[in-house]
């Protein structure tokens, strides 16, 4: 009973892991960079694992919610530009980015959550080549000619501004978006949200006899997970880059990407993806100095070595090692 | 009004008719046995009362509510628990968890919070005798401790019905013994139906139950008092075969 004013406790973690994060990059502004890159995957991993870590499904077409985020960020600020509506574009942008990644992850769960394991993630392959191929080949948002709106940023805000954008002030809201997605998570695993999701990852005919309306915990989780995608590719992508091109954000090595970091990590726990995207940040962005254009060489045996060996990841296995300890309220 | 009334109820798995116009009923807080050997279709007619799959022909009613049609989670909220023949526990979630997600989405789920749902989770920890081990991961008990954390989970569902499939499979006489008495209290303590599944152990049948169904290829063989069931010539026919010399006639 007592020790269920706890329950929030395991934030403090992962914002002071944040926090540091951030520190690091404005203390050492040469790091930026680095910084802002190790950022965008402890976001992916964290936005990705709601929905993978916490239902066991594997979408292989995540990253199209990133991509159609980065558009609503993209079509808001090349349509609204002259519109003297100062930096609200940028709140238009961020709620078109969730929409448009809720109305696709609408769409995409409707026929394929009704698929179970591998046959939901065989039928998610499909979507980002898919909705690829729609853009371009119905010339949608310019078709594969893609959106560049750096002059458009530019006559939004001002030069100044639109630089200071695209340079620091999109990083700072990707981080807004890794803690909002921290927060979601913990929140839904505190509520029965995440007890039906726990529920079913480990066996959902079990779950559904138990009185869970099994389809409705998975949209939630989907829904939730996608508009978090849709948000860091309009800051992420849009915002920093200021250019949208389909073959860029359709990309499914993103999505391979966020399947390693959750991994690394360990899929479901709440601290799992920030470790999982350091290392993973980290260790890329090392062996492409030490050893450029051999990274992924030697990162897949490295992978598959950790996988085979700790599939519960390194917080899983830290989890398990704080038991019965103080640390024990903190990490999840 | 019973509590469970199935009404010619059948499913075919292409050519095989796995449940063949079943018809019976169950009343409040009745004790009963579904008995018969390997493969007459015992399992299949507990997956069709609690909606795991749906039935071909035939109504099921529970407590005057057409369900029939009803998803497995529905007929859970209206009341319906069920354990399974080989415990299925949430493994990664702790014991506790586990019997509070009976709590949270069983027939109480709307109105009770997750904190009640674990307080509601301890008091059936402590029935089953598994304090010690109440935040430790389900997957990791022993598979009698399982079973335990199963019909745990099932009570803690406040069901009207409680369906045990094969509870005793796989135990000792002792554990059979101690396992029909805790069957006993609970239905005592909770009230409630309970309808166990069972192939072939008569001492846990005889122990248990007040009325036998009897299941053989699918139909319905007998539906008589545990005492009558049990010596009707019938059911010994089914599970033993027919006396050498009627072979000769």
């Amino acid at each position: 009973m007592m020790k269920r004013t706890h329950k929030y406790f395991p934030i403090l973690p992962v914002l002071v892991a944040y926090g540091a994060l951030l520190g690091y990059g404005l203390f050492f502004p040469g790091k930026w960079q680095l910084v802002s890159q190790l950022a965008f995957y402890c976001t992916l991993g964290q936005a990705f694992n709601l929905f993978m870590g916490m239902t066991g499904y594997v979408d292989f077409g995540y990253v199209a919610f990133m991509g159609v985020g980065t558009y609503g960020m993209a079509i808001s600020i090349y349509h609204l530009n002259e519109k003297g509506l100062g930096l609200s574009i940028i709140l238009i942008g961020l709620s078109l980015a969730v929409a448009f990644s809720i109305i696709l992850s609408l769409a995409v769960g409707a026929v394929a959550l009704r698929l179970r394991g591998a046959y939901f993630a065989i039928a998610t392959i499909g979507v980002n080549e898919g909705f690829r191929f729609l853009i371009e080949g119905a010339r949608i948002w310019n078709g594969s000619e893609g959106i560049i709106f750096t002059r458009h940023m530019k006559k939004a805000f001002g030069k100044p501004a639109a630089m200071a954008i695209g340079t620091f002030w999109a990083d700072i809201m990707m981080f807004g978006v890794a803690v909002l997605a921290a927060v979601l998570t913990l929140v839904y695993m505190r509520n029965k949200v995440g007890y039906a999701l726990t529920a079913l990852r480990e066996d959902e005919d079990a779950a559904k006899v138990m009185g869970i309306n099994v389809t409705k915990y998975k949209i939630i989780a989907f829904i939730t997970s996608a508009a978090l995608a849709g948000l860091l590719g309009a800051t992420a992508w849009a915002l920093k880059l200021q250019y949208v091109y389909p073959t860029d954000v359709f990309e499914i090595h993103y999505t391979v990407e966020a399947i390693i970091i959750v991994l690394l990590g360990g899929a479901g726990t709440l601290l799992g993806p920030i470790v999982g995207g350091l290392i993973y940040g980290i260790s890329k962005y090392y062996l492409s100095i030490v050893l450029p254009g051999f990274q992924l060489l030697i990162f897949a045996p490295l992978i598959v070595a950790i996988i085979v060996l700790f599939p519960e990841g390194t917080v899983g296995i830290l989890k398990k090692k704080v038991i019965n300890t103080p640390l024990q309220k903190f990490i999840i | 009004m019973p509590l469970l009334v199935c009404k010619n109820v059948t499913k075919r798995f292409g050519g095989l008719v796995a449940v063949d116009d079943m018809s019976f009923t169950v009343k409040h807080g009745e004790m009963m046995a579904i008995v018969g050997p390997n493969g007459a279709g015992k399992t299949t007619m507990f997956n069709l009362i609690n909606g795991v799959f749906p039935a071909d022909e035939g109504t099921i009613h529970f407590e005057g509510v057409d369900v029939t049609g009803f998803p497995a989670f529905k007929r859970a909220h209206l009341g319906m628990g069920r354990t399974f023949q080989i415990p299925r526990p949430f493994s990664s979630a702790t014991v506790q968890e586990n019997i509070a997600i009976g709590a949270m989405f069983g027939s109480a789920g709307s109105e009770i919070s997750v904190d009640e749902a674990m307080d509601v989770a301890d008091h059936y920890i402590g029935l089953i005798g598994l304090s010690g081990h109440r935040d430790k991961p389900a997957g990791g008990l022993t598979p009698i401790e399982k079973k335990l954390v199963e019909i745990a989970r099932a009570l803690a569902m406040k069901p009207k019905l409680l369906l045990m499939d094969e509870a005793m499979a796989g135990m000792n006489p002792r554990d059979i013994d101690e396992m029909v008495a805790f069957i006993k209290k609970i239905r005592e303590t909770e009230g409630i139906a309970i309808v166990a599944m069972v192939e072939h152990i008569m001492r846990a049948v005889a122990g248990l139950a007040e009325r036998v169904i009897v299941m053989h290829q699918g139909a319905l063989l007998v539906d008589e008092p545990t005492k009558e069931a049990l010596t009707d010539p019938r059911v010994i026919e089914v599970y033993l075969g027919q006396p050498a010399e009627e072979f000769d006639a």
